[in-house]
C-alpha cells in the first residue's frame, strides 16, 4: 500500500466525537434501564442478569467515548492530490477511498452546532454516486480544503 | 417550428384526464365514509338524493377546474430552455436548461390511447453546482406528432447543437439540425417474451400474494370440509393427495399470473439507437416509451436468475445517473437475451461496455470465511432453536435447524463460487450471486470513488475487500481479494494521468 495520505484532521476531533459519543450514550440510556427495570421487576429475573443491559450500556459508553474517538483521530487522514482526494478511516476496518477530483460534482462546508462552538468544520464534496465528508477540520483549513477542491474540480479532466 | 417560441397548450383530452383523476381521488376520498354511514343508518331516498346531487356538483366543479386548468397550462422551448406555466390561482413556472434535460419518455394509457394522444415525461437532473434535483414535468396528453417533435428538439443532448436563426435570401429561416433516423437494434420475440415471462422469477413474488388469498378460502373450505367431501365422491383417498394438489394447483397459478405480468409489461420490447440515445418501446396494453442518452449509462448489468440460469439466458439492466440528491435509475435494456449474444448485442447498444473479459476468481481461503459468514446468522438462530427444543422435550426435531445451518453454508459455497471480477485499462468488471448471478461492468471514466478496505480478520490472512461507487445506490464490491490485487486495483482504475509514485 502507498504511504497513508498526508493531513490528519484537527486535534479536536477528538473531543468533539467524545461529547458526540456521550449524547449517543445518552440516548441508549433509556432502553439499557428499560431493559433491565423489565427484567428485574416483571420478569425477576437474578441480579446479576437483569444487570446485564445496564453493563452492556456501560461498555458501549466507554468505546464511544474514551476509546473509539482517539484511535478513529490517529487513522483519519485526507489529501488533496493533483487528480484525486485520498481519505483513509476506520477503526476496526480501515478503509482507504480515492475520488477522482473530476467526478466531483459540488463542495460544501457544513456545521453542526456543536462543530460551531468548537470553531470545527466538515468538507463535503459530491459525486453522483454520493457525498464523501472530511470531517473536524479547523474553520479556516476546511475553507482552504473546500475551495482547493473547488479550484481542482473546474479543471475537469474527462480521462 | 420546432423551437417554438410561441407557447403551446396541452391537447384538449388533458381536460377529461384531469376530471377523471379528479373524480378518482374525490371518490377515494369519499367513498368509506359514504358506504359506513350507509350501513350503519340504510339507505333512504333522500340521502341518495343528497348523493346525487353531491355528485354532480363535485363532476361539474371539476370539469370547471379541469378547463381552468388546461388554459393555465402552457408550456415553450425559448432558446436553450424548456419553459412549462400552470396553475389556475397561483401561477407556477418552471424552466429548465435543455441541457438538464435527462430523459424525454412517452407514456400511453389507456384513455391517451381511445383518444390517440400520449404523455410526455420530462425527466430532469440538476446538474452543475445546485445538487439539488428539479422535479420532473409531464404533459398529460400531447398528440403524436408534436410528441415526436418535442422529444426531438428536447433530446438530450451533449454539445447542446442548437437551432440557429438565419437571415437566408431575405426570409428568416431557422435551421433545425435532422432528427436522426432510429436504427432498430433488437426486437424481442414471441417465443422469448413467453419465455421471459415464464423464468421471469416473479413466481416469488406472486406466491406469497396467493397464499394469502388462500387464506380467506380456508375459512371456508376448513380440510375437513375438503375431506369429507372428497372422500364422498370417492377420489382423493387421502389427505396427503389433497394437499399435493392444491399446492401444485396454488404454484401453476403463480407461474401463469407471473407470465402474463410480464406479457404486459414486456410485449413488443424493441430497443432502437437514435443518433446518441437509445429508445425502448415496450408494454401490451400501457404502451411506454423511453429515451436515455447513452453518455447517461453508468453501467450494465447481466442478470440471470436461478430459472434462467439452466438456459444460459439473461436479462440486461443499464444504471443511468444520478445527480446531486437524485437517485440513479436502472432500467430494463433488453428482458432476455442468450449469454453469448450479450456481448455483439452491448456492442450496437452501448459499446463502451462490450467487453467481456476472462474473469478471475478468489484465493482458495476466502471460500471458508464466505462459508462461515453465510452460516453464522443461522447458526445463531439454530443454537437458540435447538436449545428450546431440547427444553421442550423435542429433540428429535432439532434436525431441521441444524440443516438450516448446512444450508447457510452452501449458500456461501455458492456465493463465493459466483465470484469473479476483472480490471484492465478501461474496464472494471464485478460478477457476484445474491440467488441471481450478475454481472456489472463499469468503464473506468465512469467509477465515483474506489476503495479498499480491510478488517482486522482480513488482514491477518492477507485479504481486502475492494469497492467501487457507480452511482448512488449501486456499489461493486468484491469481498475477500488477494489484498495486493484489490490494492493494484485501487489505483489501476484511477485517473491515467495520477502521479504514478506518491
Amino acid at each position: 500500500m502507498r504511504t497513508a495520505p498526508r493531513e490528519r484532521l484537527d486535534p479536536r476531533a477528538k473531543q468533539l466525537w467524545r461529547v458526540e459519543g456521550a449524547i449517543t450514550s445518552a440516548f441508549l440510556l433509556l432502553p439499557a434501564a428499560g431493559a433491565t427495570l423489565f427484567l428485574s421487576r416483571v420478569v425477576e429475573a437474578p441480579t446479576y442478569l437483569a444487570a446485564l443491559p445496564g453493563l452492556l450500556w456501560l461498555l458501549v459508553a466507554v468505546l464511544l467515548v474514551l476509546v473509539a474517538p482517539g484511535v478513529r483521530w490517529s487513522r483519519w487522514r485526507y489529501e488533496i492530490l493533483e487528480t484525486e482526494v485520498d481519505l483513509q478511516r476506520g477503526v476496526l476496518f480501515i478503509t482507504r477511498t480515492l475520488v477522482p477530483l473530476a467526478r466531483v460534482q459540488h463542495v460544501d462546508t457544513q456545521q453542526g452546532p456543536i462543530e460551531r462552538g468548537m470553531g470545527l468544520a466538515s468538507v463535503v464534496f459530491y459525486t453522483a454516486a454520493g457525498p464523501n465528508r472530511i470531517p473536524a477540520l479547523a474553520v479556516q483549513r476546511a475553507d482552504e480544503v473546500r475551495d482547493r477542491i473547488a479550484e481542482l474540480t473546474r479543471v475537469r479532466d474527462e480521462l | 417550428m420546432s423551437s417554438s417560441a410561441e407557447p403551446q397548450r396541452l391537447h384538449p383530452v388533458a381536460m377529461l384526464l384531469d376530471l377523471l383523476r379528479s373524480i378518482r381521488g374525490w371518490f377515494s376520498v369519499t367513498s368509506l365514509p359514504w358506504l359506513f354511514v350507509a350501513f350503519r343508518d340504510g339507505i333512504d331516498l333522500s340521502s341518495i338524493g343528497f348523493l346525487l346531487v353531491l355528485i354532480v356538483v363535485s363532476v361539474v366543479a371539476s370539469a370547471v377546474w379541469g378547463m381552468l386548468s388546461w388554459r393555465a397550462t402552457l408550456y415553450s422551448i425559448e432558446g436553450n430552455s424548456f419553459r412549462f406555466r400552470r396553475g389556475v390561482l397561483g401561477r407556477n413556472e418552471r424552466t429548465i436548461p435543455l441541457d438538464h434535460i435527462q430523459s424525454v419518455d412517452i407514456v400511453q394509457g389507456v384513455i391517451q390511447r381511445i383518444f390517440n394522444v400520449v404523455e410526455v415525461r420530462i425527466e430532469t437532473a440538476g446538474g452543475g453546482g445546485s445538487g439539488r434535483g428539479e422535479a420532473d414535468v409531464s404533459l398529460p396528453a400531447v398528440s403524436r406528432p408534436v410528441a415526436a417533435e418535442l422529444q426531438r428538439s428536447l433530446a438530450p443532448r451533449r454539445g447542446g447543437t442548437v437551432a440557429v436563426a438565419q437571415p437566408d435570401a431575405g426570409v428568416l429561416t431557422v435551421e433545425v439540425p435532422e432528427a436522426p433516423q432510429p436504427v432498430l437494434i433488437r426486437r424481442l420475440s414471441m417465443g422469448r417474451l413467453l419465455l421471459a415471462g415464464a423464468t421471469s422469477g416473479q413466481i416469488g413474488i406472486v406466491l406469497p400474494l396467493i397464499a394469502t388469498f388462500s387464506q380467506l378460502f380456508d375459512d371456508v373450505l376448513t380440510p375437513e370440509f375438503v375431506m369429507r367431501f372428497a372422500q364422498e365422491q370417492g377420489w382423493l383417498p387421502n389427505s396427503v393427495a389433497v394437499a399435493v394438489l392444491l399446492a401444485f394447483g396454488v404454484l401453476l397459478l403463480a407461474w401463469l399470473i407471473a407470465i402474463a405480468g410480464a406479457v404486459l409489461a414486456f410485449a413488443g420490447f424493441t430497443l432502437s439507437r437514435e443518433g446518441d440515445s437509445l429508445r425502448i418501446q415496450r408494454g401490451l396494453i400501457e404502451r411506454r416509451e423511453v429515451t436515455i442518452p447513452i453518455n447517461r449509462i453508468q453501467a450494465v448489468q447481466t442478470v440471470e436468475n436461478i430459472f434462467r440460469q439452466p438456459f444460459g439466458m439473461v436479462l440486461v439492466r443499464m444504471e443511468s445517473a444520478g445527480y446531486g440528491a437524485n437517485a440513479g435509475v436502472s432500467t430494463t435494456l433488453f428482458p432476455l437475451l442468450a449469454r453469448a449474444e450479450v456481448e455483439s448485442f452491448l456492442k450496437a447498444a452501448a459499446p463502451e461496455f462490450a467487453v467481456s473479459p476472462p474473469l478471475q476468481s478468489l484465493p482458495r481461503r476466502a471460500l471458508r470465511r464466505y462459508v462461515i459468514r453465510s452460516a453464522l446468522p443461522a447458526l445463531l438462530l439454530a443454537a437458540l432453536a435447538v436449545s428450546l427444543l431440547v427444553w421442550r422435550g423435542l429433540s428429535e426435531l432439532a434436525i431441521v435447524p441444524l440443516s438450516l445451518v448446512l444450508l447457510g453454508g452452501a449458500y456461501g459455497w455458492l456465493r463465493f463460487k459466483g465470484v469473479g471480477w476483472s480490471v484492465d485499462r478501461d474496464h472494471l468488471v464485478v460478477r457476484y450471486r445474491t440467488l441471481a448471478r450478475t454481472m456489472a461492468i463499469a468503464p473506468r471514466r465512469r467509477l465515483q470513488s474506489r476503495s479498499f478496505a480491510q478488517s482486522p480478520f482480513q488482514r491477518r490472512v492477507g485479504l481486502a475487500t475492494f469497492s467501487a461507487q457507480v452511482g448512488r445506490g449501486l456499489n461493486l464490491e468484491v469481498v475477500d481479494m488477494e489484498a495486493t490485487d484489490a490494492e493494484d486495483a485501487l489505483y489501476r482504475l484511477g485517473p491515467t494521468s495520477a502521479p504514478s509514485q506518491h
